[in-house]
């Protein structure tokens, strides 16, 4: 009964699969947020490196994952696939379920995929500092030790509430040599402008990234690297689903349903990508793909397809995605990288065409999950992670009912081990099921910027 | 340092052991029945926690009104401002108020029931915090702490930052004793909270500020009001600070309506709801739970009755609540008075509790 599928580290991929090559028509293009026109590379050229640029918008189904990078990446890629024999046991489902386990990365996340090619790219451009946000310290501690590895400076904009809760995070951060400051700041016009507004507001990650782009735009040595939504971050992340391909391979099996939770989406894609690329060319016309997102920030199941900002301060391009309206300011919840008002375009025009679908849970549900996963499979994952543990519970019960033998593969993003105040709060009963009232905001919704 | 005025009830309480179900206006008849006074007992447990605490002046009345339970705890520092002579009484209570009103104290901790707190709330309103030590038979008002040490912790925690809106509450103790609840609210009063102990750190931004999460709560509310829409607001200071928001007047304690930005009627009976619901009057109501027992409808808010809920569709009823008040209140009741349309909530129900935000909280259902 075999636990790990191993890949050998020459098996890991050489190229990033992009969705977009088998999209049947092409992306929406970004708008200009002030003109409302089309964006074109030289308004990107101020924050982000030239190939960075190209990989966003490229429709070339492969793109050559550079040696330098691949060197890092087998650090620890291939990442094991485990089969879930524990926890298939525990439900007793005929299900089979496999796991792809991300938190073996230094970071303790699959953040790195994408944080050491991004660093590796804008090191190759001369820039000379990279300025970013994160949300729950997960993007922030992998683009740290990327940025250290290829000798850049690093700030990083830490959403308010994150840093708070997080410290291990930030010291992360510090160990690897980046600079950690909690967003809204004083240090930007946006981040002043937001604390005049409200000297308490406990930060998003909306507010972040506009603080992370002025920083970079108003500093010439200095760019920007997003750490989720944008399309060469969901680029960069598809060796998840390109080995899990192959290790499944290994022992004969397809997944019937691939799940992944969301955010910005970049896991979810990173996961999903290479087998929704197989539904789009016919190859396995039937594979279920499954998002799980909270409750209290619920883009792809309550949200609107529409244009909306990238961030808080209107700094970025108008994308078009699902949102919740990015003035959007989801609860404090203890998975802080799932609190994000849109999503990344293509995982959402995937979603718009029924490629892809979405469910949404509530916390408490979602830590019995986590509960559920370590004492079964010992692993403590990250309240984010846990969404995709509780969708993958739930279709693996489904199949209890049914007696179908599917097999479920979910992406076991990260690790649980600095968000033990989470699981502390849900052993004393303290945790909140925020959700969105979304009866009551569809007349609110309304206030996203109208694209003709 | 800290000015706390002290004063005990020391009758509250006495009707309960003896099957009096309050003891306003019953003391003699307690007496009669063998009920000892439990009062002061209760007090000496939360002033024996504050023996050591430096920063607490005391002020407080003669004898069995505060006094003796200073004196017992072993508490020195201490003024005494009201002399009481014969019984003691209500009107003792309100005379002891004014004393500490006009010394100007900080906090006023007292011991004694729903009666008690009345009161101190008819000289007091929200012009001084009060925290109640509960002795009496019927504590159904949310000035009191859960017990008296923990008031003690509140008085020793306490600062300005951390004061909340409790509601005193009026019960029918004629009803009451025949096996009937009625209640009404009576007022609101400001009352200390243990905020920073209870919360985790993740709550702290959302959460620490009353204040705040009203406003939050009042400018979603204001974001989705609908034009010709009749929205009814019922008491509380939630809801007010939906009225606020909109720029119109409400009254605290009563039901009132609001239609196109402007008032309609405020302090509301049944009837002239039920009138200003004709002719198929679109509608939605905005309800806070009431009471430290959370209920959303049943107390304080009869106006509301089956038929008009019934008219305007449970799924038009809107209840906000704070962050804070919803983790004070682990379950919420209904009780419109006809318990088959109190099933049709369900076990459950979204409460705004901020901007664009709701929690998913339990409504208890009888089995």
């Amino acid at each position: 009964m075999q636990t790990k599928i191993l890949l050998d580290e020459e098996q890991m991929p050489k190229k990033w699969y992009n969705v977009q090559a088998d999209l049947k028509s092409p992306l929406d293009p970004p708008l200009h947020p002030k003109t409302q026109k089309p964006i074109g590379p030289e308004d990107l050229a101020a924050i982000f490196p030239m190939e960075l640029i190209r990989q966003e918008v490229t429709t070339d189904r492969h793109i050559d994952i550079p040696e330098e990078v691949q060197d890092v990446l087998r650090l620890w890629r291939p990442s094991p696939l485990y089969r879930a024999h524990r926890l298939e046991k525990f439900l007793k489902t005929p299900a089979r379920i496999y796991y792809k386990w991300e938190g073996v990365s230094p970071a303790g996340s699959h953040k790195p995929n994408t944080s050491i090619p991004q660093a590796y790219y804008n090191m190759k451009a001369g820039v000379e500092r990279i300025a970013t946000e994160t949300g729950a310290g997960q993007w922030g501690s992998a683009l740290a030790f990327a940025t250290m590895l290829f000798g850049l400076q690093c700030t990083i904009y830490m959403v308010r509430s994150s840093y708070t809760q997080k410290p291990y995070r930030k010291s992360m951060m510090h160990v690897w040599g980046a600079e950690c400051i909690p967003s809204p700041s004083t240090k930007t016009n946006a981040g002043r402008s937001m604390l005049e507004k409200d000297p308490d507001t406990p930060g998003s990650l909306g507010m972040a990234i506009s603080e992370a782009v002025e920083d970079a735009a108003s500093h010439s040595n200095t760019n920007y690297a997003l750490g989720s939504v944008l399309n060469h971050v969901c680029l960069h992340q598809t060796v998840i689903g390109l080995e899990c391909r192959e290790q499944l391979a290994m022992v004969d099996d397809y997944p019937d349903v691939v799940i992944g939770c969301v955010g910005g989406g970049s896991n979810f894609a990173g996961i999903s990508f290479p087998f929704a690329g197989d539904k789009l060319t016919g190859k396995h016309k039937d594979v279920d793909i499954v998002g799980a997102e909270p409750a209290s920030c619920p883009t792809l199941t309550k949200g609107l397809y529409t244009y909306d900002l990238a961030d808080e301060a209107g700094y970025t391009p108008l994308l078009k995605m699902f949102t919740l309206g990015h003035d959007f300011v989801p609860p404090s919840m203890h998975a802080g990288g799932l609190r994000y008002h849109g999503d990344s375009p293509i995982v959402s025009r995937l979603v718009h065409d029924g490629v892809m679908r979405a469910v949404a849970y509530h916390q408490s549900e979602v830590f019995d999950a986590a509960q559920t996963f370590a004492r079964s499979e010992g692993i403590i994952v990250a309240p984010e992670t846990a969404h995709a543990v509780k969708a993958a519970i739930d279709e693996a019960l489904k199949c209890k009912k049914t007696g179908e033998e599917k097999s479920i593969l979910f992406n076991c993003s990260g690790h649980g081990n600095f968000d033990m105040t989470a699981y502390d709060a849900y052993y004393a009963g303290s945790l909140v099921d925020y959700e969105y009232p979304d009866e009551l905001i569809k007349e609110a919704i309304a206030r996203i910027p109208k694209i003709s | 340092m800290k000015r706390i005025g002290f004063l005990v009830n020391p009758i509250a309480g006495m009707g309960g052991a003896v099957g009096l179900k309050g003891t306003d206006g019953k003391v003699e008849e307690a007496r009669r029945r063998g009920a000892q006074p439990r009062a002061k007992d209760r007090a000496r447990i939360a002033l024996a926690l504050l023996v050591h605490d430096e920063n607490l002046d005391f002020l407080t009345c003669s004898g069995e009104m505060g006094e003796d339970t200073l004196k017992e705890a072993g508490i020195q520092r201490y003024q005494v401002l009201y002399r009481f002579e014969g019984d003691s009484s209500a009107h003792d209570t309100s005379l002891a108020t004014h004393m500490f009103l006009k010394a100007g104290v900080d906090l006023i901790l007292f011991c004694g029931g729903d009666g008690t707190a009345r009161d101190i709330f008819d000289v007091v309103g929200r012009d001084i915090p009060i925290l109640g030590i509960p002795a009496g038979v019927k504590m159904y008002s949310a000035v009191f702490a859960i017990d008296p040490a923990t008031a003690a912790e509140l008085v020793m925690r306490y600062d300005i930052q951390s004061l909340r809106d409790s509601e005193v509450v009026d019960v029918d103790e004629d009803a009451y004793r025949s096996g009937e609840l009625k209640t009404r609210l009576y007022g609101i009063a400001r009352t200390p909270a243990l905020m920073g102990k209870i919360q985790l750190s993740k709550h702290v931004f959302e959460e620490a500020d009353e204040d705040r999460a009203k406003k939050e709560i009042a400018r979603f509310i204001h974001e989705i009001m609908i034009p010709d829409v009749l929205y009814i607001l019922g008491a509380g200071t939630t809801t007010e600070s939906i009225a606020r928001k909109l720029g119109v007047h409400k009254t605290l304690l009563g039901i009132d309506a609001v239609k196109n930005g402007k008032i309609v009627g405020t302090d509301l009976d049944e009837k002239t709801l039920w009138t200003l619901l004709r002719d198929g009057q679109e509608a939605k109501i905005f309800l806070s739970p009431i009471g430290a027992q959370g209920f959303i409808l049943g107390r304080g808010n009869q106006q509301i009755s089956p038929r008009i809920v019934k008219r305007v569709g449970i799924r038009n009823i809107i209840v906000v609540a704070t962050p804070h008040k919803l983790r004070e209140t682990p379950l919420l009741y209904v009780d419109s008075g006809d318990s088959v349309l109190d099933k049709v909530f369900g076990d459950s129900v979204q409460v705004i509790s901020g901007y664009r935000m709701a929690q998913r909280r339990k409504i208890f259902q009888s089995l």
